[in-house]
This record gives C-alpha cells, sequence and structure tokens, in this order.
C-alpha cells in the first residue's frame, strides 16, 4: 500500500484515497527524481490515452507518468491537446457531450475511466484551477468552504479548514478581515489565489491549474507561481501554461504537446537546454508554434 | 462608410431610441395617471354628512355624539327645504289633501264627544263639520279654477264663527288658506307639467340627502343615505337646479339639449323658492369634509359596491396570485432545469420546447375554459372538494397560464449562467443537483424573478381564466380555498357590464382599477428589489 503512505499524503488523506475505488494497485516503481535527487512515487500514470471529441481526437496516444510531490508542467501550441489531456485527469469533459476515453489513464493506480470511479470522490482528490479566476459569486467564505461543506465538515472544523486554506494559498492576511465580503470584489490575483484555496479545502492530493496565470498581470503571477513552489512539497500539480518561462521556473518536469500527442517529456533543465526532439526545439526557440 | 455619415447614423439612432424612451415614458403617464388620479377619488374625496352617518351606523365608525350632532344640524338646515317641497306637492296633489280633510272630520267627531257639551249643540257643530269637510272635498275636485276658489271662499266664510272656536276646525281653515293660495299661484292647468318635474325634483332631493326624517327607512341601504360624496352630491344639485329636455329642432335632425333652471319653471309658485334655498345652503345641509377614506382597501362593499371599499376584492386577487405563483414557479423552474441541464437535443425535447411556446401564445379564456372541465368539474370533486369554482382552482388555472412564461425566462436565465461556475462547482466534487442547487439556481435566481414579475402581473390582472372556475361578484369573504373569492379584476368586469352601478358609483370602478394596478406595482416593486439585491450580490457589491 505504498500508495496510501505517500510522503505527501497527510493521515486524513489517507482514508479519502481508499474511497476512490476499490482496486488500488500497487505502484512502487519509483523512477524518477527532482532536483534534489530525492526518489518519488508516480502518480498519475497514461498509457496509450486518447480521448475523442465525437470522431476527433482531441489527445492520442498518450504515454506518460507524473510523479508526486512535484510540478510537472505540459507545454505546446493552441489546440494541442494539453488542456484536453489536463481535463481528462479529473474527468471534466464529461461537461462536454460526447466525449469517449480509450486507452488508461491512472490516478493512485485507479483508471479514472473506469465506470466505477465515483466521480464526486475523484474530483475531491483531482483539485483544478482555471484559466480565469472562477469564484463564486459567494462570500470570500463560502467559496473555499464550498467543497469542504458538500463532504459535510460543518462549525469550527469548518471554519479551521478555511483559515488554514486561505493560509496556504498566502491569502489570509489579505482578506482576515473580510471574509464575509464577496470574492468578486477581489483582485484578479487576490480571486486566482482564492480558488487554488479553494480546491485545497476538499484535500486533494493532485492540483491540476490551466494556465492559472494567463489572466494575471506580472506581479500577481509571480505571487502565484511562488505560491506553486510552495505547494509542491505538499500536493502534485500538473499545470499547463503558454509561458515558456513560467514553466522552466516552476516546473520539475515539462512535457511538450503538439497536435494532440505527447513529443518530448523530460527533466525540466533537460527540455529547455537539450531538447532531444528537434518539433520541441523550434517551439521552444520560438521558430514553431 | 464613410465617417460623416457614419457618425450622422449614429445621431439618428440615439434620436429615435431617445424618442422611443420619450413615448414609453408619455404613454405611462398618459395612462396611469388619470387613472390613479380618478382612482385616487375612492379614497380621498369630500364626504359629506351622510357619508359620517353610513360610517357610524353601518360600520359602527366615528364618533357617535358628534356625527348624531351634526346630522341635527343639518337636518334643521334641511327641514326648511323638506317643508317647501311637501307644501307645494300637497297643493299639486290633491289625494293626500283629501285624505287628510276627511280624517280631519273624523278627529273633529272624536274631539265633539268628548267634549262635555249639550246634545244638539254638538250635532250642530258635527253638521257643520261635516259642511266644511264637503267644501273642502270639493273644492279640491272642482275642475276649473273659479269652482274651486268659490268652493273654499264659502268654506272660508265660516271662520269667524263663534261656535267653532277652540275645535279642530281651525285647521279646516289653514287647508283651504293654503289651497287657496297654490290656487291662485299654480297654473292648474299646467299641473300635468309641474307634477312631471317635481317628480324628478323629489327624485334629485332624496338622492341629495336621503329619505326625509320620520319616514320608514327604505330596506335597500343604498336608499338610506343622500350623497355621501361631494362630487356626487354636486351632480345631484345640477339635476335639482336645472330641468333637462329634448326638443327637436324640426324633422329630421337630432334632438337637442336644452336646460332651464327650475326656478323658472316653478316660477310664481311657492317651490320656487326651493331652489334658491338650496343652491345657498348646500354647504349647511351636506356639511362636506376632506376624506381620507384608506379603509377602502379593507372594507367590504355594500348595495352591490355603492358603498364600502375592496377589501375581499384584494384580499381574493392576493391569494389567487400567489397561490398560482406557488403552484407554478417550481414546477417551471424544475421544468426549465430539465431542459437545460439534463435534456439532450432530441426531437421529444424539440417539440417539448415547442409546446411551451404555443401554450404561452394561447388566448387565455382557453385556459378558464380547460380549468372548468378539468380542475372545477373533474379533478377537485375527485380529490374530494366541492364541485363549483373555488380559490384553489383558479390558482390551478392561473399556474397552468403563467406557467409557459416562467418556464421560459428561467430556462433563459438558467442557460445564461457562466459555465466557470458549473465548472468550478463539479471540479470541487459536488454532484449535478448539489452544483445546481448550490451554484447555478442562485446564479440564476434574478432572471428567473424576472419571468416571475410578469407572471405575477398576468395572473393578477387576468379576468378569464378565474371567469369560471374561481370568481363570483358577491358573495361572503371565503373561509377556506375551496370556495370561490372576488377579485379585482373580475369585480371590476362585473361592474362593467352590470346594472347601472358604473354609472353611480363610477368612483369604485375607477378605485378598483387602481387598487390593481396598485397591488401589481406593489409586487413588482418588492420583486424588483428584490431581484436588485440579488445581482448586486452576484456582481459582488
Amino acid at each position: 500500500m505504498l500508495a496510501l503512505q505517500d510522503p505527501m499524503a497527510r493521515k486524513d488523506e489517507a482514508g479519502e484515497v481508499i474511497a476512490l475505488a476499490d482496486n488500488i494497485r500497487i505502484q512502487n516503481d519509483v523512477r524518477h527524481s527532482d532536483r534534489r535527487g530525492e526518489r518519488l512515487p508516480v502518480i498519475i500514470r497514461a498509457e496509450k490515452f486518447s480521448l475523442y471529441y465525437g470522431a476527433k481526437a482531441g489527445v492520442k496516444d498518450i504515454g506518460m507518468d507524473i510523479c508526486a510531490r512535484s510540478v510537472t508542467a505540459i507545454i505546446g501550441p493552441s489546440g494541442c491537446g494539453k488542456s484536453t489531456f489536463l481535463r481528462s485527469i479529473n474527468r471534466m469533459n464529461d461537461l462536454i457531450p460526447d466525449t469517449r476515453a480509450e486507452g488508461m489513464l491512472n490516478v493512485n493506480g485507479v483508471n479514472v475511466y473506469d465506470r466505477r470511479v465515483n466521480l464526486v470522490n475523484l474530483r475531491q482528490q483531482v483539485g483544478m484551477v482555471f484559466q480565469k479566476p472562477n469564484p463564486f459569486p459567494k462570500s470570500i467564505y463560502d467559496n473555499v468552504a464550498y467543497g469542504p461543506r458538500l463532504q459535510g465538515i460543518r462549525g469550527v472544523a469548518l471554519d479551521e479548514l478555511v483559515e488554514s486554506r486561505l493560509r496556504d494559498a498566502v491569502l489570509w492576511e489579505e482578506v482576515k478581515d473580510s471574509l464575509g465580503k464577496s470574492a468578486l470584489a477581489l483582485s484578479g490575483g487576490q480571486q486566482q489565489r482564492l480558488c487554488i484555496a479553494r480546491s485545497l479545502a476538499t484535500k486533494p492530493t493532485v492540483l491540476l491549474m490551466d494556465e492559472p496565470c494567463s489572466a494575471l498581470d506580472p506581479i500577481a503571477t509571480a505571487k502565484i507561481e511562488e505560491l506553486i513552489v510552495g505547494l509542491k512539497h505538499a500536493y502534485t500539480i500538473v499545470i499547463v501554461t503558454h509561458n515558456m518561462q513560467q514553466a522552466a521556473r516552476v516546473s520539475d518536469r515539462t512535457a511538450f504537446f503538439c497536435l494532440g500527442k505527447m513529443i518530448e517529456y523530460d527533466d525540466t533543465r533537460a527540455i529547455f537546454t537539450k531538447p532531444s526532439k528537434k518539433q520541441t526545439e523550434f517551439y521552444i526557440t520560438g521558430r514553431f508554434g | 462608410m464613410n465617417v460623416p455619415l457614419r457618425q450622422s447614423a449614429d445621431k439618428v439612432f440615439t434620436a429615435l431610441a431617445l424618442l422611443s424612451v420619450v413615448l414609453v415614458a408619455a404613454a405611462l403617464v398618459g395612462i396611469l395617471l388619470p387613472m390613479m388620479w380618478r382612482g385616487g377619488s375612492a379614497v380621498v374625496f369630500r364626504g359629506t354628512v351622510e357619508f359620517r352617518r353610513m360610517q357610524l351606523e353601518q360600520f359602527n365608525r366615528g364618533d357617535s355624539a358628534a356625527v348624531r350632532a351634526e346630522v341635527e344640524e343639518a337636518a334643521k338646515i334641511r327641514q326648511r327645504a323638506f317643508e317647501i317641497l311637501d307644501g307645494f306637492a300637497a297643493g299639486l296633489d290633491t289625494s293626500e289633501l283629501e285624505t287628510k280633510v276627511k280624517q280631519l272630520h273624523r278627529e273633529f267627531g272624536v274631539q265633539i264627544a268628548n267634549r262635555d257639551i249639550p246634545q244638539a249643540q254638538a250635532t250642530e257643530l258635527r253638521k257643520l263639520s261635516k259642511e266644511l269637510r264637503d267644501g273642502l272635498l270639493s273644492a279640491l275636485e272642482a275642475g276649473s279654477k273659479d269652482q274651486a276658489l268659490s268652493h273654499l271662499d264659502e268654506v272660508l266664510s265660516h271662520a269667524g264663527d263663534g261656535r267653532l272656536k277652540g275645535t279642530l276646525a281651525s285647521t279646516y281653515f289653514d287647508l283651504a288658506r293654503k289651497y287657496h293660495n297654490t290656487l291662485t299661484t299654480v297654473d292648474l292647468n299646467r299641473r300635468g307639467e309641474y307634477a312631471e318635474s317635481l317628480k324628478q325634483v323629489m327624485e334629485a332631493m332624496k338622492n341629495l340627502f336621503g329619505p326625509p326624517s320620520g319616514e320608514r327607512l327604505p330596506a335597500v341601504t343604498m336608499e338610506q343615505y343622500g350623497a355621501t360624496r361631494w362630487d356626487q352630491a354636486t351632480q345631484h344639485l345640477d339635476r335639482l337646479l336645472w330641468a333637462e329636455t329634448w326638443a327637436g329642432s324640426g324633422e329630421g335632425r337630432t334632438l337637442a339639449k336644452s336646460r332651464v333652471p327650475r326656478e323658472e319653471q316653478f316660477a310664481g309658485t311657492e317651490l320656487a323658492e326651493l331652489f334658491p334655498y338650496v343652491r345657498n345652503n348646500i354647504q349647511a345641509m351636506l356639511r362636506p369634509q376632506w376624506t381620507f377614506y384608506w379603509r377602502y382597501f379593507t372594507d367590504d362593499s355594500m348595495s352591490g359596491h355603492y358603498f364600502g371599499g375592496v377589501g375581499p376584492e384584494v384580499l381574493g386577487t392576493l391569494l389567487v396570485t400567489v397561490l398560482a405563483i406557488a403552484f407554478a414557479l417550481p414546477v417551471g423552474v424544475v421544468a426549465a432545469a430539465y431542459l437545460v441541464e439534463c435534456a439532450r437535443d432530441s426531437l421529444a425535447t424539440r417539440v417539448l420546447r415547442m409546446c411551451v411556446n404555443t401554450l404561452a401564445g394561447v388566448p387565455s379564456i382557453v385556459f378558464g375554459l380547460f380549468g372548468l372541465a378539468f380542475f372545477v368539474i373533474y379533478l377537485l370533486p375527485k380529490l374530494g372538494l366541492r364541485e363549483g369554482s373555488s380559490i384553489l382552482a383558479g390558482a390551478l388555472t392561473l399556474a397552468l397560464l403563467v406557467l409557459p412564461v416562467i418556464i421560459r425566462a428561467s430556462e433563459e436565465a438558467i442557460r445564461t449562467v457562466p459555465r466557470a461556475y458549473k465548472e468550478a462547482s463539479m471540479a470541487l466534487g459536488a454532484s449535478r443537483f448539489r452544483c445546481f442547487v448550490t451554484v447555478t439556481l442562485p446564479a440564476a435566481a434574478p432572471g428567473i424573478l424576472t419571468g416571475l414579475i410578469l407572471s405575477m402581473s398576468r395572473a393578477a390582472g387576468e379576468t378569464a381564466p378565474i371567469l369560471f372556475t374561481a370568481a363570483v361578484a358577491m358573495g361572503p369573504v371565503p373561509t377556506s380555498l375551496s370556495q370561490p373569492t372576488r377579485t379585482l379584476s373580475y369585480s371590476s368586469y362585473d361592474m362593467a357590464v352590470g346594472d347601472k352601478m358604473a354609472m353611480l358609483a363610477p368612483h369604485n370602478q375607477f378605485g378598483m382599477v387602481m387598487t390593481l394596478v396598485a397591488i401589481v406595482l406593489l409586487l413588482n416593486i418588492v420583486a424588483i428589489m428584490l431581484r436588485g439585491r440579488m445581482s448586486k450580490k452576484l456582481r459582488g457589491q
């Protein structure tokens, strides 16, 4: 049960991992290392994974392992399928009618496209932050409390959770006196940090970020990036970005997608210094894409 | 397009838009203000002493002693007018005099019998009385003025008779002198004309001041009082002071109305002084005062909306409307949620949508007849409720009527909720139901409220759907939902098509319409304020 004793998993999170599904396979092929040379377990594994919108393939034959407690960036030109792949991990693509998945996409050893998967559990464990800050038109408190309330957390426990998650998202000091104020009154950068706090409040193990800074100014972007780096010690983060400097700054490993296929996947330093594929080099150097 | 052209086109469009806004505002003001003004007269008006008496006697309101004193005061001044009228009417209508004379003779006999006088003297007196009686009667029956006068002179010649001193006989001479006076001033040949006009005068007097005191009260409440409102009084006064005649100015021409002052019509008679007297003392006789009758909105009506207010109508309208919305809103929102969130774009849903749209255009009378056939006759009796129109049946029918509007508005509102909200909610692990209830519905609420406002106004104002299902023109205030009720819309319709009540109490009809508009406005303002607060919250202010 190594996956359950994942170093980043806190005690209370272990119980929820079980709830994802009943047939958890042990994944102990620890292959990747982060920059500090630490060995990390694989938490997301895609094998020959394809997702179709009707007859058209969004992504095709993706095979990639994502390590726990690290930041994995996905870069690539527009329409290359990086968002599609990201949204497959917590099955947000289900909201689009006529989508169909093939192959295998495991999170914690469970194929998320398995019929038996409980979507509510999956999405509680795999949080998501969207491109545009999308807080609910509710108060700051209610925004963060939304997820926990779905899980039935109430009262003092909820207050503590909200505070700790706002602290995690480095927003607490700014909003602690105005928790009852509408979230829409915050600035864009604050809203995005609030959305991150909201995602963290369901106690996920994985955090998916879909271009989280594309609607923000450089100062807010810097704060979010700082936050991402800070969060990776506790969470697995997968980030899609258009900004290659950002990918280089925050990620440990980077995948390059093009036209629905994964072209190259390696340590970030390797990708940005000596990419093995011509396509990747062209993209990174700006000659294409 | 070049720039100057584009700029001028821009200006034209701006001007057109402004114009349409001004037109709409003008129409609103042009329609609403006069209606409000005239309807307001049902609540704020100059009430007369009759109004206060009516309020005291019928509704037990007001300071009893003060009103009584006021009535006394007015009656004192009215007294003279009634005396003039009675005197003249008595002279004109001899039958009354005749009975009086015959009665007098009988009383005279009784008086004589009770007196302690010798038999022979008594017989003589009785004979004399009989003579006087017959003389008066023949004067009353006389065909010509001269004949009548000679009879009267004969009677009056006995006036100096010492034997009659201290008896009732003096009354004979009073009557004779009075009739003599009438005969010398009134042209007996114009008696028919006078009688016609006098009838109108008496009618006007009764309308103004009610039945003269001492007479038996009429059974109908409406006839127990004179003019309760000053505007009414001025109309009756006009009818009292002016005679209207229609005369043709020639063959094939339309009749022309001509107004003759009654003072002129009755010139020379003793009635002539009635008109200046009433005209000069009308204020003192009716004592008009500005009255704010706010209880108009809560009072029950009397004599078919002649007196009283629209309380039961207001209650009925509110009940039926609110109940209809209570039925239609949940069903409508759930239906809209299904159409947007669950239904796929299949033939069935397209047909369903078309049905909803068609239903919104069906004439309301069709709903009314359906409600009669389905709710009133079939469904409610089957559920063990009383057969016949009821608030419940009316509310259900109205709910059907407004359902399409609510569904369409809600559908649109739910559809326009940003996807980002739903995605955020789903990504946090909310089920589709939880997502709808906690995120989509609150965000769609302002739009849903817009549909609600539209349908509420419609439900409150509709007449046809409740015509056969819920409404009655008269009847007790309902105590349960299975009883029919009065409503503002139906009662104003009933007043308009009914008997002369709309003419007798126009202020009441305007009052009803004003109340209806006020209720709709009030409900709308509440809903709009609610919507404003919601959308403010949604915008994050």
